[in-house]
């Protein structure tokens, strides 16, 4: 069992920076190592990452494409990798698609509240997001009114943005009654549409004085630790105090094990994502290690996420994905999100796109939105209210080939790749050619003895050319070129 | 709602769909059973298609479903109202008499119904217990497994048969879109993912020395590839497997594009004349299927999934003005499988081809202001050369003092109920069992019946739907 103080070698510090941004380039792992004074250690490592200023970023722009691509440029030369992994994993978690919106400026401001909470307050960024514009259009807020309540919002607030339909022992969370009880209390909210302000119409709003029959707004009365009374909403006072009073009664929330529900769900997700799928179905040992995090952060009175990131970048369970090849049965791997692949091979690389497009210049010729549109990953345009389906569902023939092309696309984009200042065009052993391109792309450790051999084959063409003279035109723009897109196309770099 | 449910999947934990284990049954024999010469495709109306704007009583018939109708579903600005005359009438309901109509967006649907009688509308169909969560039904429906039965547990019920049918180098299915379906999960044989075949060759740099270098890449990318496919780790072997499918198909898939652009340009342009997403899914997969009947070498797929997604109109809905957004949904799948159908039957495919379409729940009887929130069963379609068109199933019962707590129709299963519901996987099985030649023993273990009251479970089994002509 590690903590805070393991040290961590070279190789794990590579690792951290890997699952905590976008690649681990060069440049990013000398300045980490000489912010912690050359000895990294688990505790000390992720103390440096989570002191990122908690500043803002709004992808915005008067169309989709350019805030889009405004995104894209920050995401190459962020100032912190990791508040825009947090970024974006809080755009998964309260998805929230453009097209649906009808208004990208909103959106931009949507992403710039994630920015803002990325490592603040969970609860706090929560009564946020109810008052966000973009997602009072997404989910239905501003038609939810009095007279005909929509339940749109209401029901993915408690499905997806806290609770989740059923506890990790597998009973429900909530009723549909709650729901409904939810919709009646967030009726009437709107917002100015130039700004995006949020504001209460009274007169769309449903008082318990104007609707006598309907009684009290009361959630939670079967479900959640609060007895068969439940919890009155219009406690706090009526109105537009209602809708905080909801995420307080929410955040409250215990599940049949005794657990805080929000704190052991945002735990799991937030484990998933750094660490491993297992966590996306926690068996006892992955609950035991979500239970953990949260005691140790006290997540669960707090809702503070700087101190549950660090419990869970110093956790064994983040090392996991670490293990080196050849892979067993019981190796933890997680499979790269487009966007990682798509940011962390520019940033090694080091190729510059093209125009406002953003274009790779070579092979299709296609723009940043292009290519991960193929790749199944969108920012600013998840698929659904559920946003993105992790793990192996991002592979598919299709999605794979769009990786490919791009792969492809890359190494063909000779105006802008350019491997002499990658790898040491001196190198004729085949084998340490191998070695400095994987290197380059970060995945040396986990090449196989097999897949070494199979590269060594595709440069010497099975031996017959025993060694590669990298100086000569051809050579290098059929081998080289060929071994990188290779390297990016291969197996063991879609996992991380 | 109940969420009651005995745990969405025992076994696994509850929450999403598990990794997909491969599917072993010693009931269901390998090779035993099969489509033949037929294709099933499968179309999904995303986000929960209203089925009570869909199919719509005209009459009160022996009952008193319009008056019902028309007390939720109002007239006027923002109403849902379809009128007796907006309704395109596809015959009487079997349980109550009333006369029904379809949505007139549906109307190259209803022309299929008229001219060909090759429309099954199968009414009321639903599961016990059920959700209304997006996620939580459309995974019911994709799995066939209301009630988490761990049996059949993370797979699809699609993907079941294609485990049980077909080796694990074949590739039997295709899904248009760029990712896989559930409805055909399973990890014994490969499904691919293809959203356009023009665009599904395998790059290569065009770098001209060495004739492009095709041969050797093309050999490193087999061997890491096959070498994943054939490691313990589960998510290298699913990308190894995964991507020696691709590379095969991707060799295969993309003539086909040009092949059916050549020999049936007419056709061609009927899909552009449509000019939706819809019609342009399964324009690739007619082009899948020409290929097939032509006999092209590595194209072999008789299982297609497309969807369309766009039904979850909370808001926006209309009711029948063509500017509605229920009516161009409508419209789009309608005139997209009129098409679809007219180029089969001119390949002389359409009597083998059956497309089975659904949506993972219907919408709440009383409105909102120009839209519904989720409710509870729903029609699904059969459409086909072979299928045995008319009205099946009963509608549910809304009337006032049916409704649950939640306002929504409740499933039943009582033999004597004029509303009898249709369950969902007595359509599965019939599908299963008199499309894809399977046994009623393979069947029932693909689709194992519930448990409970047998008023409100589905422990009585009906594979035998006369959904088909005999």
């Amino acid at each position: 069992m590690g903590n805070e103080l393991t040290p961590l070698t070279t190789d794990e510090v590579r690792h951290v920076l890997r699952r905590t941004g976008f690649g681990a380039p060069p440049n990013e792992l000398s300045k980490l190592l000489g912010a912690v004074g050359g000895n990294p250690t688990r505790g000390s490592v992720a103390d440096v990452l989570l002191s990122f200023q908690e500043k803002g970023f709004r992808p915005n722009g008067n169309e989709f494409e350019k805030a889009h691509n405004k995104w894209i440029n920050y995401l190459i030369k962020p100032k912190s990798a990791l508040q825009e992994k947090l970024a974006i994993f809080f755009h998964d978690h309260f998805a929230t698609s453009s097209s649906v919106v009808g208004n990208v400026r909103l959106m931009g401001g949507q992403i710039n509240t994630l920015h803002l909470y990325a490592r603040g307050n969970f609860k706090n960024l929560v009564k946020a997001i109810n008052k966000d514009a973009a997602m009072m259009e997404m989910l239905d807020t501003v038609r939810n009114v009095k007279a005909v309540p929509n339940e749109n919002y209401g029901r993915e607030l408690l499905e997806l943005f806290t609770l989740g339909v059923y506890d990790l022992a597998g009973n429900p969370n909530y009723l549909q009654e709650d729901i409904v009880q939810i919709a009646r209390a967030f009726t009437g909210w709107d917002y100015f549409s130039n700004k995006g302000i949020p504001y209460l119409r009274d007169y769309e709003h449903d008082f318990m004085v104007e609707f006598p029959e309907r009684g009290d707004k009361v959630i939670f009365q079967s479900t959640g630790g609060f007895g068969s009374g439940g919890m009155d909403i219009t406690a706090d006072g009526e109105g537009e105090n209602e809708i905080d009073t909801v995420i307080d009664i929410i955040f409250e929330h215990t599940d049949t094990d005794g657990k805080n529900t929000v704190a052991r769900r945002l735990a799991a997700r937030l484990l998933e994502y750094f660490c491993h799928g297992g966590f996306g179905e926690p068996g006892p040992a992955e609950i035991a290690v979500i239970d953990q995090v949260i005691d140790e952060s006290n997540f669960d009175t707090s809702w503070n996420l700087t101190p549950l990131l660090r419990a869970i970048f110093v956790n064994d369970a983040f090392f996991e994905t670490a293990g080196v090849a050849p892979y067993s049965a019981s190796t933890k791997k997680s499979v790269k999100w487009p966007i990682d692949y798509f940011i962390s091979t520019i940033r090694l690389t080091g190729i510059r796109l093209q125009k406002s497009e953003r274009r790779v210049a070579g092979g299709n010729y296609l723009g940043a939105v292009g290519h991960l549109t193929n790749m199944g990953q969108i920012l600013l345009e998840p698929p659904s209210v559920f946003g993105w389906n992790w793990e192996t569902a991002w592979i598919s023939s299709a999605t794979l080939l769009a990786r490919f092309n791009f792969a492809r696309d890359i190494v063909a984009a000779r105006s802008v790749f350019n491997p002499a200042k990658l790898v040491d065009l001196d190198a004729t052993d085949p084998g340490e050619i191998v070695d400095l391109v994987t290197d380059v792309l970060g995945i040396v450790d986990q090449v196989t003895p097999a897949e070494h051999q199979i590269f060594v084959d595709y440069l010497t063409d099975d031996g017959a050319n025993p060694t590669i003279d990298l100086r000569d035109y051809e050579i290098r723009n059929t081998k080289l070129h060929g071994l990188f897109a290779l390297v990016m196309q291969s197996p063991a770099y879609q996992l991380h | 709602m109940r969420i009651s449910r005995r745990r969405f999947l025992q076994g696994a934990t509850a929450g999403a769909l598990s990794v997909p284990t491969l599917f072993s049954n010693p009931f269901v024999g390998r090779a035993l059973a099969n489509i033949g010469n037929r294709y099933l495709v499968v179309l999904f109306l995303d986000g929960g298609n209203d089925g009570l704007n869909t199919i719509a009583p005209i009459d009160n018939g022996g009952a008193t479903l319009r008056d019902a109708y028309d007390g939720h579903r109002g007239t006027g600005g923002g109403g849902l109202n379809l009128t007796p005359a907006q309704l395109l009438s596809i015959g009487n309901d079997p349980g109550s008499g009333a006369s029904l109509g379809l949505h007139p967006g549906l109307h190259s649907l209803h022309d299929l119904h008229v001219d060909k009688g090759a429309v099954a509308f199968i009414q009321g169909c639903g599961y016990p217990e059920y959700s209304l969560s997006h996620e939580v039904s459309s995974s019911i429906w994709q799995t066939g497994n209301p009630l988490g039965n761990p049996a059949i547990a993370g797979t699809g019920w699609l993907g079941r048969h294609l485990a049980a049918t077909y080796g694990a180098s074949a590739i039997p299915g295709v899904t248009i879109d760029n990712s896989f379906a559930g409805v055909l999960r399973q990890s014994a044989t490969s499904v691919l993912a293809i959203e356009r075949l023009e665009d599904f060759g395998f790059p290569y740099d065009d770098f001209y020395a060495a004739g492009g270098d095709i041969a050797a890449k093309r050999a490193a990318f087999d061997d890491l590839y096959q070498a994943a496919g054939a490691n313990a780790q589960s998510q290298l072997s699913f990308i190894g497997t995964s991507g020696v499918a691709t590379l095969l198909s991707s060799e295969a898939y993309p003539p086909l594009h040009a092949l059916y652009e050549t020999e049936r340009a007419a056709q061609n342009q009927a899909y552009d004349s449509v000019g939706r997403n819809t019609a342009e899914d399964l324009r690739e997969v007619a082009k899948i299927i020409y290929g097939v009947e032509q006999g092209v070498t590595g194209v072999e797929a008789r299982f297609f999934h497309l969807s369309n997604g766009g039904y979850d109109t909370h808001s926006d809905q209309g009711a029948g003005q063509t500017t509605g957004r229920h009516y161009e949904l409508h419209a789009e799948v309608a005139d997209s499988l009129k098409v679809f159908y007219e180029d089969l039957e001119d390949m002389g495919a359409a009597d083998r081809v059956c497309v089975l379409v659904w949506s993972e729940f219907s919408r709440r009887l009383t409105q909102n202001s120009n839209g519904t929130d989720h409710g509870s069963h729903g029609p699904m379609f059969l459409i086909g050369g072979q299928v045995n068109g008319g009205v099946f199933g009963n509608h549910p019962n809304i009337n006032d003092a049916a409704l649950d707590g939640e306002g929504n129709s409740v499933y039943s299963q009582a033999a004597l109920d004029p509303f009898r519901s249709t369950d969902f996987r007595d359509v599965y099985g019939t599908v299963l069992k008199h499309w894809c030649g399977m046994t009623q023993m393979q069947v029932q273990a693909m689709l194992p019946a519930d448990a409970g009251n047998p008023n409100e479970y589905w422990t009585a089994p009906n594979f035998d739907l006369s959904l088909f002509l005999p």
